[in-house]
C-alpha cells in the first residue's frame, strides 16, 4: 500500500518540550501530485515538512518516504529541501551557493538550468547578502531543486515572489510533478491552493480536512477556497 | 537626547539578559575564576628550583659554601656526582647544577673564585635565584680567608638556550602554537555559529552529507588556513622577531598543524553549546583563559600548586606547549620520547575531539 505513496504520515505526533505541535496526523502524498499543505502560524507546516525529510523523529506515528521509514540518511539524495526562511551562504555568489549544494548531492550538471530557471543566470557572480529578498527566495529554490531530487518539500516557496515569477514557478512545479517529481508546498496563499492536486489543511497540529481544492470547497460549503477554509477551521473550534 | 528612548535601549539589553542566565552566571563567575586561579597560582607556588651540587674541592671551602647554599631558601639542593648533572639537567630533575672544582679553595686563597653553574636555561626566570643564592654563600668564604676581598666569577653553562637566550624565546615559542590555536577556535566556533543561525546547518543535515563529513570538510578547510596562517607566524617569530629555534622548521609546523586540528574541533564541539554568537564568545573565556595559565605558557606546570598540576595534565595545551618549546629551545626530534609522548597527547586529544564534534552535531535540531 505505502508503495503506492511517496510519502506517508501514520498517525504521528510531535512535542516541544510540553507542548504538543502535532497530534496525530496522517497524510499520504501520491508520486507526482503536488500537495498543498495550508494552515495558519504555528499551525505545524514547517513541523511536518521537518519530518518528512527527517530532521525530527516523531514521538508516535511513523514517517515513510519512497518507501523508506525516516529517518534514512539513503532517502535524502532524492529529497530537496526549501526552508522557509532562505537559507544560504551570505558571503560567497548565487553560483557559489547553488553549486554548493548541487555538489553535496552530487549533481553538479544542473547548475546553470537551475540558475536559468529561477532568472538569476545573470545575476550569478552577485554575492547573496546584496541581494533583494526575493531573489535569495529564488536561489534558495535553486539550491533545493538543482539535484531533481523526486520529492521536493517547499516551505512557503512564493513568499515574496512578484507575480509574473511566481505564475511561472507554479508552470515549473507542474512541469515537474508531470515528470514524476512529488511536491509538498506549503502556503497561506489560497490561489496558490486552488492549483495544488490535494490539500490538506492543518490547524492546532492536526489535520482538519483533506482532499482536492473541490472536496474541499465542498466539505466547507463555499465556492471560495478562503471561505471554505475559514468555515472548516472554525466548525472544529467550536 | 531623549531620556525615554536612551531608557528604551538600555532596558531591552538587561531584558536579553534577564533570559540569558548563561551570560549573566558567566559574567559574575568567570571573573571569580580566573582571578582565584591566577591568585592560587602565584601565591601557592613556592616550590624554589631544584639545584645540584657537585662539591670536588680538594680543599675544606667548598664544602663550607654548599653548606651554606643548603641553607638558602631561595633554592632546594641535592648532592649529587659530578657525572651525572647534565642527565639530571636533562630529564628536568634539576633546573641547575653548581660545581666546585678540585682547586677551589687555592682559587680562594688567590683571590678570585670560579664555581661552575650548569643551567638547564630553558626557563629563563629560574636562574637568577641560583646565581643569587650562590652570591650571597660567597660571604661565608669571604669571612674565611681573611683580609683578602675575593672576586666572583663563576663560569655559566647553558644546557639549552644560552646566554642571549631571553623571556621572548621562551615565550615565543609557546606563543607561536598559542596564536594559531587561539585563533582557529575563534574563527571556526563562530562560522558553525553562523551556520546554525543563518539555517543553512539544517540544509545541510537535510542533504545526503554524513556528519563526519561536515566535520573533515571543515576541519581541512579551516586546518589550511590555519596553516597558511601558521607559516606566516612563524616567519614573523624567527625572522623578524629573532626567536631563538633549535630545532626543525617542519616539526614546528607539524605541531602547529595538530594544534590547529585540535582548535577546528574544539569550535564546533562547543558551537552545539551556543545558541548565538554571544554565547560562543563566552568560550574564550572560559576555555582560552585556564588554559593560558595551566598550560605552562607562563607558570611552568611544575611550579604550581599539586592540585593544579592534575588539571594541567589534562589541558591539550599543555602538552602542544611543552613539544613547542622542546622542539624550539631544546632542538628535540621525532627521537625524544618526551616529543613523542606531547605528539601523541595531542594527536589523541584531536582524535577525541572530532569524535566529540560529530557525535553532538545532531542534537540541538529536533
Ligand atoms: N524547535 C522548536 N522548539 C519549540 N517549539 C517549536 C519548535 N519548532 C516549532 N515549534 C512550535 O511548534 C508549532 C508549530 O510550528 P511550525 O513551525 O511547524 O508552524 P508553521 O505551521 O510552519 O507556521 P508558519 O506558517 O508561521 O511558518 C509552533 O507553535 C512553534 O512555536
Ligand atoms: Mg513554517
Amino acid at each position: 500500500m505505502s508503495d503506492a505513496f511517496a510519502v506517508n504520515v501514520e498517525d504521528v505526533s510531535k512535542s516541544f518540550g510540553a507542548f504538543k505541535a502535532l497530534n496525530g496526523v496522517t497524510l499520504r502524498v501520491r508520486q507526482g501530485e503536488i500537495y498543498g499543505l495550508l494552515g495558519p502560524n504555528g499551525a505545524g507546516k514547517t513541523t511536518i515538512i521537518r519530518l518528512v525529510c527527517g530532521l525530527l523523529e516523531a514521538h508516535a506515528g511513523t514517517v515513510t518516504v519512497l518507501g523508506r521509514r525516516m529517518p534514512n540518511v539513503g532517502v535524502l539524495r532524492h529529497i530537496g529541501y526549501m526552508t522557509q526562511q532562505a537559507a544560504l551562504y551570505p558571503a560567497i555568489s548565487v553560483e557559489e551557493n547553488v553549486r554548493f549544494f548541487a555538489a553535496i548531492n552530487g549533481a553538479e550538471e544542473g547548475v546553470r538550468e537551475a540558475l536559468e530557471l529561477v532568472q538569476l543566470y545573470d545575476r550569478r557572480g552577485s554575492v547573496v547578502s546584496t541581494l533583494s529578498g526575493g531573489m535569495r527566495q529564488r536561489c534558495s529554490l535553486a539550491c533545493a531543486l538543482v539535484h531533481r531530487p523526486e520529492l521536493l518539500l517547499l516551505d512557503e516557496p512564493t513568499v515574496g515572489i512578484d507575480p509574473q515569477l511566481r505564475v511561472q514557478f507554479w508552470d515549473y512545479f507542474r512541469r515537474m510533478a508531470a515528470q514524476g517529481t512529488t511536491l509538498i508546498v506549503s502556503s497561506h496563499v489560497m490561489d496558490e491552493a486552488d492549483r495544488c492536486q490535494r490539500l490538506g489543511l492543518i490547524q492546532y497540529g492536526r489535520l482538519l480536512a483533506e482532499g482536492s481544492p473541490a472536496d474541499i470547497r465542498s466539505q466547507g460549503g463555499s465556492q471560495n477556497l478562503e471561505e471554505a477554509f475559514l468555515a472548516l477551521a472554525g466548525r472544529k473550534e467550536s | 537626547m531623549s531620556g525615554r528612548r536612551v531608557r528604551a535601549i538600555t532596558r531591552r539589553l538587561l531584558q536579553g539578559f534577564r533570559r540569558d542566565r548563561r551570560t549573566v552566571a558567566l559574567l559574575f563567575v568567570a571573573p571569580i575564576v580566573i582571578l582565584g586561579l591566577l591568585g592560587y597560582l602565584m601565591r601557592g607556588s613556592t616550590s624554589a628550583p631544584a639545584v645540584g651540587i657537585a662539591n670536588q674541592d680538594s680543599g675544606p671551602l667548598g664544602a663550607l659554601v654548599a653548606d651554606t647554599l643548603r641553607h638558602s631558601t631561595r633554592i632546594s639542593t641535592s648532592d649529587i656526582s659530578a657525572t651525572d648533572g647534565d642527565a639530571k639537567l636533562r630529564d628536568g630533575s634539576l633546573v641547575a647544577y653548581i660545581l666546585f672544582p678540585s682547586n677551589f679553595s687555592q682559587q680562594a686563597q688567590s683571590g678570585s673564585v670560579a664555581p661552575e653553574v650548569h643551567l638547564e636555561g630553558s626557563q629563563p626566570g629560574e636562574d637568577s635565584p641560583v646565581i643569587q643564592a650562590l652570591q650571597q654563600s660567597m660571604i661565608s668564604l669571604a669571612s674565611q680567608v681573611a683580609g683578602r676581598s675575593i672576586r666572583f666569577e663563576p663560569s655559566v653553562k647553558y644546557l639549552y638556550g644560552g646566554a642571549s637566550y631571553d623571556t621572548l624565546d621562551y615565550f615565543g615559542a609557546a606563543f607561536v602554537g598559542l596564536i594559531v590555536f587561539f585563533l582557529v577556535f575563534v574563527i571556526t566556533i563562530v562560522s558553525f555559529l553562523n551556520e546554525r543561525s543563518q539555517g543553512t546547518l539544517e540544509r545541510l543535515m537535510a542533504s545526503p552529507l554524513r556528519r563526519g563529513e561536515i566535520v573533515l570538510g571543515y576541519m581541512l578547510g579551516f586546518t589550511v588556513l590555519a596553516l597558511v596562517q601558521a607559516a606566516e607566524v612563524l616567519v614573523f617569530a624567527l625572522a623578524v622577531l629573532r626567536i631563538q629555534n633549535h630545532g626543525n622548521v617542519f616539526l614546528i609546523f607539524g605541531m602547529e598543524a595538530l594544534m590547529a586540528i585540535a582548535a577546528v574541533n574544539l569550535g564546533i564541539f562547543l558551537s552545539m553549546f551556543a545558541r548565538s554568537e554571544f554565547q560562543a564568545v563566552q568560550f574564550i573565556p572560559l576555555v582560552i583563559v585556564p588554559q593560558v595559565l595551566l598550560s605552562g605558557i607562563i607558570f611552568p606546570v611544575s611550579t604550581e600548586p599539586t592540585a593544579l598540576q592534575y588539571v594541567s595534565d589534562v589541558l591539550p595545551l599543555t602538552y602542544a606547549v611543552n613539544g613547542m618549546r622542546d622542539i624550539m629551545v631544546k632542538g628535540a626530534d621525532l627521537s625524544w620520547s618526551a616529543l613523542q609522548l606531547d605528539a601523541a597527547v595531542v594527536a589523541g586529544f584531536c582524535i577525541l575531539l572530532i569524535a566529540a564534534g560529530t557525535t553532538t552535531l545532531r542534537r540541538r535540531l529536533g
